[in-house]
């Protein structure tokens, strides 16, 4: 059994375009159902590359998506697909890949595939063989006939620790031609995942997708000879991340903020000067200022025991939001402690954000030369991307 | 040591700390080894609101409000004892 507050299911994935292509002709979908607490991933891949592959494979992950949402039948789901698709003229297909997993709160996944390079679940390090049926779908209407589909349908019960691995097949056929692998990557990639496990048992659905893809653009020498991406679910215990930020809206809750991060198992985040003094005071550790480190416009950070990342409140908060605000970026190398935090974002499944309501009266100034947004908004804007596009467990507290 | 406190709290930071905490970098040779400056995450406003205005620091135990580099280096100077050229 998965149990909510025992064990998570991480979602990460990585792309990269046919060497020269502007867009990608993969399409990557993830979602949590929060309510349902499941999430769902879809891989399409868009026959050819380029925009035209990409509006196929567009199309057809977001209706995927949408149908599992909505807990359609999944005949009805292909069957939809097929009958949607502009149809290529010069080869009369209408065609574009798909793998849809959806994994609940149970641990039950529930594994769509169509012609994407086989799914693989990795269990205690190895690639582990699971029970998958066919079923075939016809549509007719074609110019040239019947339209046949052969789907493979996969229903498994995760564990702890499983990973589920899935990638289009610009993985699975990178490095065709090279003297070591004349027909691709294909089953050696197999070897190359179980290798980084042994060494890494807990790498990150993140890392590993993005070392898989990053292997896969080794292969063709740097120049992706076709669209690449990846997707990877881990279920595993939690990592819990808490960002307290903003003094509680009445004083005699300050004991019981400084209560909530004394006792809190996991990394912490504090924003906000007046916060970190409240803490300095009651739990009576000292504040140090890093002045010397003002790094991208933001104020400088500062440390104090205990406490993993303490920074400037809203200022750093607004930043921290432009950059979720612009999606997963391909590297992470950002300096400054709003990025500090985003990273920090980035390895942890829950968080629990605490904060304070207490209005700044100081900031209501309207001879400031900037506005400064409400806490509130400010901290419920990154509540909301961090569960739509990066996934995470978030949990809102005010007080 | 002469602590000198700039504060980069948020209040201050957008009303001319960001500029008080390059002081460090910028300090006179003749007073760098007497004084040390320290960040402080706020030297709170919320007390001084109406009384006094951002930017805050303070050198020893006086608050410096609307503090800019040149305020702050002449409160140091005078603390020193020091003739500022
Ligand atoms: S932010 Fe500078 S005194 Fe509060």
């Amino acid at each position: 059994m998965l149990n909510k507050d025992k064990l998570f299911v991480e979602v990460g994935s990585y792309q990269n375009n046919k060497y020269g292509n502007m867009v990608c002709g993969d399409c990557v979908l993830l979602k949590k159902c929060v309510g349902e607490n499941r999430n769902i991933a879809v891989l399409s891949d868009g026959l050819g590359s380029g925009v035209k592959a990409n509006v196929l494979s567009t199309m057809t992950a977001s209706m995927a998506m949408n149908f599992r949402v909505r807990h359609e039948p999944i005949i009805r789901t292909v069957k939809t697909i097929m009958k949607t698709l502009p149809v290529d003229s010069v080869r009369n297909i209408s065609y574009s890949t798909f793998t849809i997993v959806d994994v609940d709160n149970n641990g039950e996944a529930k594994i769509v595939e169509f012609d994407n390079p086989p799914l693989l679940l990795v269990r205690n390090g190895k690639i582990h063989q699971f029970p998958t049926s066919d079923t075939i779908i016809r549509k007719e209407g074609l110019t040239n006939g019947l339209d046949e589909r052969r789907i493979k349908l996969s229903d498994v019960t995760l564990k702890k620790e499983d990973r589920l691995v899935f990638y289009s097949d610009g993985v699975s056929q990178s490095g065709i031609g090279n003297m070591d692998m004349p027909f691709g990557w294909e089953e050696n990639i197999y070897q190359f995942i179980e290798d980084i496990i042994e060494k890494n048992p807990y790498i990150s659905a993140r890392e590993l997708s993005k070392r898989i893809v990053k292997q896969a653009e080794l292969n063709d020498i740097l120049k992706p000879k076709d669209d690449t991406s990846c997707v990877i679910m881990y279920v595993r215990e939690p990592r819990r991340l808490l960002i307290c930020t903003g003094p509680p809206f009445s004083e005699s809750k300050d004991k019981y903020l400084a209560e909530i991060v004394s006792s809190y198992r996991g990394k912490k985040i504090v924003c906000g000067g007046t916060t970190s003094q409240i803490l300095s005071r009651e739990l009576n550790r000292e504040i140090t200022v890093d002045i010397d480190d003002v790094v991208a416009g933001l104020p400088p950070k500062s440390t104090m025991e205990g406490i993993d990342l303490m920074t400037e409140g809203i200022i750093t908060l607004g930043a921290l939001g432009e950059i979720l605000k612009a999606g997963m970026p391909k590297d992470l190398n950002g300096q400054g402690p709003a990025w500090d935090m985003f990273r920090m974002i980035l390895d942890a499944d829950i968080i629990d954000l605490v904060v304070g309501t207490k209005i700044n009266v100081a900031h209501q100034d309207p001879t400031l030369p900037v506005e400064l947004e409400i806490r509130r908004n400010v901290v419920k804007n990154i509540a909301a991307l961090l569960e739509e596009k990066f996934m995470k467990d978030v949990r809102l507290q005010f007080i | 040591m002469l602590n000198v406190r700039i504060c980069v709290g948020t209040y201050c930071y957008i009303t001319g700390g960001e500029e008080l905490a390059k002081l460090k970098k910028n300090l006179p040779e003749e007073i760098r080894d007497k004084v040390e400056i320290i960040g402080s995450a706020c030297l709170g406003c919320h007390d001084m609101e109406g009384v006094a205005r951002p930017p805050y620091a303070k050198v020893g135990d006086v608050l410096i409000q609307e503090c800019t580099e040149d305020k702050l280096l002449d409160e140091i100077y005078r603390q020193l004892n020091m003739e500022r050229k």
